[in-house]
């Protein structure tokens, strides 16, 4: 227990001492942990949402539909209604695929409000439910004749609401109701099969009274097919159910509340390798920012290994203290992440109101990788100065001063035929070479992630009116495109904090060499520059490097018809980014070069 | 007093340290003038000002008041970036501490300020080693600082203050880590490296080492009070003269 006081104390009174650096390690770790809780939640939350729909909808556990016509399919679908597994059955029913079209009621001027089509399915429905399929209206009242219910995620793409009108294949109908069914995966997916039993468009679904759909769809002369609801004994043995009822004679397909619920997965199927991968690069940056940092006190934490070992202490007791601020730390960034994550969940897991239902927080399998995460974060990032703060023996430790650097005489003979300030950035950058290998990671990172954005913003879009119009827009794509937006700003904010820290960090070690250049002769102006160029060194190969390995990384997630920027584009971001980073790196290198040239050189005396 | 004919010169020169009740006078209403070719010793207790002075004659430091003159030019007024290049052409320094750069060789720091004064690497590294075979280390030129002893350090700092050929050397206790052989070296070093014309300020605890300036001035307080001007400099039998040797 004394132990433990012990290194609580001590924990406590160096996180009050270096309090930026432990609000950047908690920051980078919650930022990390948040991003790969919620890539690792999304199925789990899309399943126990479609489970919630399908609980409070009754919905069907097989829906068949078939695209061909005449007795010898309604005769199927009874026998299948008939069959000694199914328990209760809705239908059949028709599905009439027709064209909605509405005021675009999200413009904010009526005369300029345009109107917005889309392909829709029919369902005819009686207008009192049965067992099987009974679609939870959340707004407005069920379907009764002249009028229609829309389904939930439809009508909020539409932005139509109850009392609304819409044009379904000409003919007028108010909307009285909005509702939501698990009979048919998400929007825009509704249609499960295409006319005739042919491939489906994105589709809306609406629903009307049986005889207004048969007068919708003979009226114009519209394609129909005819759906079954089945509730079987076991909901579990659909598979064996389909096997053992293939009708040869008619066309008939099964559709599964098991595949209906992958199939509401697949609006998500980008959203989380982006948030995984985004949660891994997020971790890297952090491990880089956090070790410059960790790298700079290196020398204090060998001190004060050299301290404890002088007054007794053993290896573990000081591995504990010199290990547990940042455990400590990334455990809290850990669970603030995981807390976000839980928040921002709904909203990521769920891009279309087609389901209702709570998103259930991370699972304890997310929860532990998450933890395992930070932990690797903290570790990483300060291991190597703690064991090498254990390894030195004491009367060293306790005199440990900086960091000495190699000599490495064809660079300083390379640097010599070099003007001032690339003299000095160059010896800057080869004192510390493991510094300069996080900046070209830092960078490199940072350009993975403009290749993601841009090669993101560079795909065909393909909207979700008919023939692909963007008149509604494509919400898997505008999804992910949110997504890869908000993580590649993240990465590039941790980057940013990183080049910073990189700078600083590079200018408080190396001021008393910057000091003596100063009184030979040296001005601010060249040290502020060599500060700067010592950052812009290692990043040049690192943003070269990113934009292979952006593309490379991009590859293995993406569709096999992906385009790919143009490569002016690619390496004009690279250079922007060497730009931002002489940018950043120049406010922390004027500060440092501006310190007085007497006070430096007294603290190293000192 | 003709300024023309003075490398360094201060009038009135104050120099204060903090603020408000914690304010401290490091340098009060100096007057001083360094004829070019003087070695001048600054003595005086510690904490007197001497190493503040020696700043402010370097432009390391601003005063708070007054002028500093070096090589005909007055420098308190003048940018960051000015100061630097006068640094460079006019003013080479010796640090108590050596102040060597670590991770170079003895040969590329005493190169470096060559270097920074834009003489191409062939002439920064001839003036570098004909330098160091004169302070006696031309075999250890490809050391590093750490691989030298203190008088080898403090040889190889000496000779990196006059690789420029400055119009002053300002050194700060150059002597105060060496043991005695050591400080009778860097005095002969002193001695046989400078130039005709060249001006030594040394600031130092050591009277033995003042013994061998042309002039010794005392501080206290921050003030002088005392300027003796000694008989002459002593360049042979120097060791001798001043209970060095033997």
């Amino acid at each position: 227990m004394g132990s433990l006081a012990l290194v609580a104390r001590l924990v406590l009174a160096d996180v009050r001492r270096h309090k930026v650096q432990a609000a950047m390690l908690l920051l980078a770790v919650t930022v990390a942990t948040a991003t790969m809780a919620l890539g690792l939640s999304l199925r789990d939350v899309s399943d126990g949402l479609y489970e919630q729909t399908r609980a409070a909808t009754a919905g069907p556990d097989v829906v068949v539909l078939s695209g061909d016509k005449g007795p010898a399919v309604t005769s199927a679908l009874t026998s299948l209604a008939d069959a000694p597994e199914v328990v209760a059955h809705h239908g059949p029913y028709r599905i009439v695929y027709a064209d909605l079209t509405t005021r675009d009621s999200t413009s904010s001027s009526v005369v300029s409000s345009s109107v917005v089509s889309s392909p829709v399915v029919v369902h005819g429905f009686a207008e009192t439910p049965g067992a099987v399929n009974r679609p939870l209206v959340t707004s407005g009242y069920w379907v009764r004749p002249g009028g229609t219910v829309l389904e939930r995620g439809f009508a909020a793409a539409l932005g139509v609401r109850v009392g609304d009108d819409v044009t379904i294949a000409g003919r007028p109908y108010p909307v009285v109701g909005i509702a939501v069914t698990a009979a048919t995966s998400i929007y825009p997916w509704a249609a499960q099969i295409g006319p005739g039993g042919g491939p489906s468009d994105s589709s809306g679904l609406a629903w009307m009274t049986r005889s207004d759909a048969r007068t919708l769809a003979s009226s114009h002369e519209l394609p129909v097919t005819l759906a079954m609801d089945l509730k079987l004994r076991d909901p579990a043995a659909t598979e064996a159910f389909r096997h053992a009822h293939r009708v040869p004679a008619v066309r008939i397909n099964f559709h599964s509340w098991q595949f209906k619920a992958t199939q509401d997965m697949v609006i998500l199927r980008d959203s989380q390798p982006i948030l995984v991968v985004g949660s891994w690069l997020l971790s890297f940056l952090a491990v880089t920012g956090v070790a410059a940092l960790a790298v700079a006190r290196a020398a204090e934490q060998t001190r004060r290994a050299g301290l404890l070992k002088a007054v007794g202490a053993g290896p573990g007791l000081i591995g504990t203290v010199l290990l547990a601020e940042y455990l400590a730390l990334a455990l809290a960034g850990d669970a603030l992440g995981l807390a976000i994550a839980r928040l921002a969940l709904p909203a990521i897991a769920s891009p279309t109101a087609s389901r209702i239902g709570e998103a259930a927080g991370p699972t304890v399998a997310t929860v532990i990788t998450a933890t395992i995460l930070a932990l690797v974060v903290a570790v990483l990032s300060t291991l190597r100065p703690t064991l090498r703060a254990m390894r030195t023996a004491t009367v060293s430790a306790l005199s440990a001063g900086a960091y000495q650097p190699r000599h490495r005489p064809w660079l300083t003979a390379l640097s010599a035929l070099l003007p001032t300030p690339l003299l000095l950035g160059l010896r800057l950058t080869a004192r510390r070479p493991d510094r300069a290998v996080l900046q070209a990671c830092s960078t490199a990172t940072t350009v993975i992630a403009i290749v993601a954005l841009l090669t993101r913003y560079v795909q065909p879009e393909r909207g979700y009116g008919p023939d692909g119009s963007l008149a509604l827009p494509n919400l898997r794509d505008e999804h992910d495109r949110r997504l890869m937006l908000a993580v590649a700003v993240l990465l590039i904010a941790l980057a940013v904090v990183n080049t910073i820290t990189l700078t600083w960090t590079t200018a408080m070690e190396a001021q008393a060499n910057m000091a003596i250049a100063r009184t030979l002769g040296a001005t601010p102006g060249q040290i502020s520059a060599g500060l700067s160029i010592a950052q812009l060194l290692p990043g040049l190969p690192g943003a070269v490097l990113g934009v292979p390995l952006g593309l490379g990384l991009l590859s293995i997630f993406a569709a096999p018809n992906w385009t790919v920027p143009p490569y002016s584009w690619l390496y004009g971001a690279a250079l922007a980014t060497l730009l931002a980073t002489a940018a950043l790196t120049a406010l922390p290198a004027r500060l440092a070069a501006r310190r007085p040239v007497a006070q430096a050189l007294s603290a190293e005396t000192a | 007093m003709n300024v023309s004919n003075a490398a360094v010169r201060v009038r009135g020169l104050v120099k204060d340290h903090g603020r408000g009740q914690g304010r401290v006078r490091a340098v009060d209403e100096v007057d001083l003038e360094v004829p070019q070719g003087q070695m001048l010793a600054v003595m005086g207790p510690s904490g007197c000002g001497k190493s503040t002075l020696l700043h402010l004659l370097g432009g390391l430091e601003r005063p708070t008041d007054g002028e500093v003159w070096v090589a005909g030019r007055r420098i308190d007024m003048l940018s960051e970036r000015a100061l630097a290049r006068m640094r460079r052409r006019s003013v080479g320094f010796v640090f108590q501490a050596f102040h060597l750069v670590e991770e170079l060789s003895a040969a590329e720091n005493v190169e470096l300020p060559a270097l920074l004064a834009g003489r191409s690497r062939r002439q920064a590294r001839r003036r570098a080693s004909l330098l160091l075979e004169r302070v006696g280390l031309a075999a250890r030129a490809r050391h590093l600082p750490s691989q030298l002893s203190g008088g080898q350090r403090q040889r190889v700092a000496v000779a990196r203050a006059l690789v420029n050929d400055p119009l002053v050397v300002l050194a700060d206790e150059p002597t105060g880590n060496l043991d005695t052989a050591a400080t009778l070296d860097v005095l002969k070093i002193f001695e046989e490296l400078r130039s005709p014309g060249q001006s030594f300020v040394i600031v130092t605890h050591d009277e033995r080492v003042a013994a061998t300036a042309d002039r010794l001035v005392s501080m206290r307080d921050g003030m002088f009070v005392d300027d003796t001007w000694l008989a002459g400099s002593h360049p042979r039998g120097l060791g001798g003269l001043i209970g060095l040797e033997g």
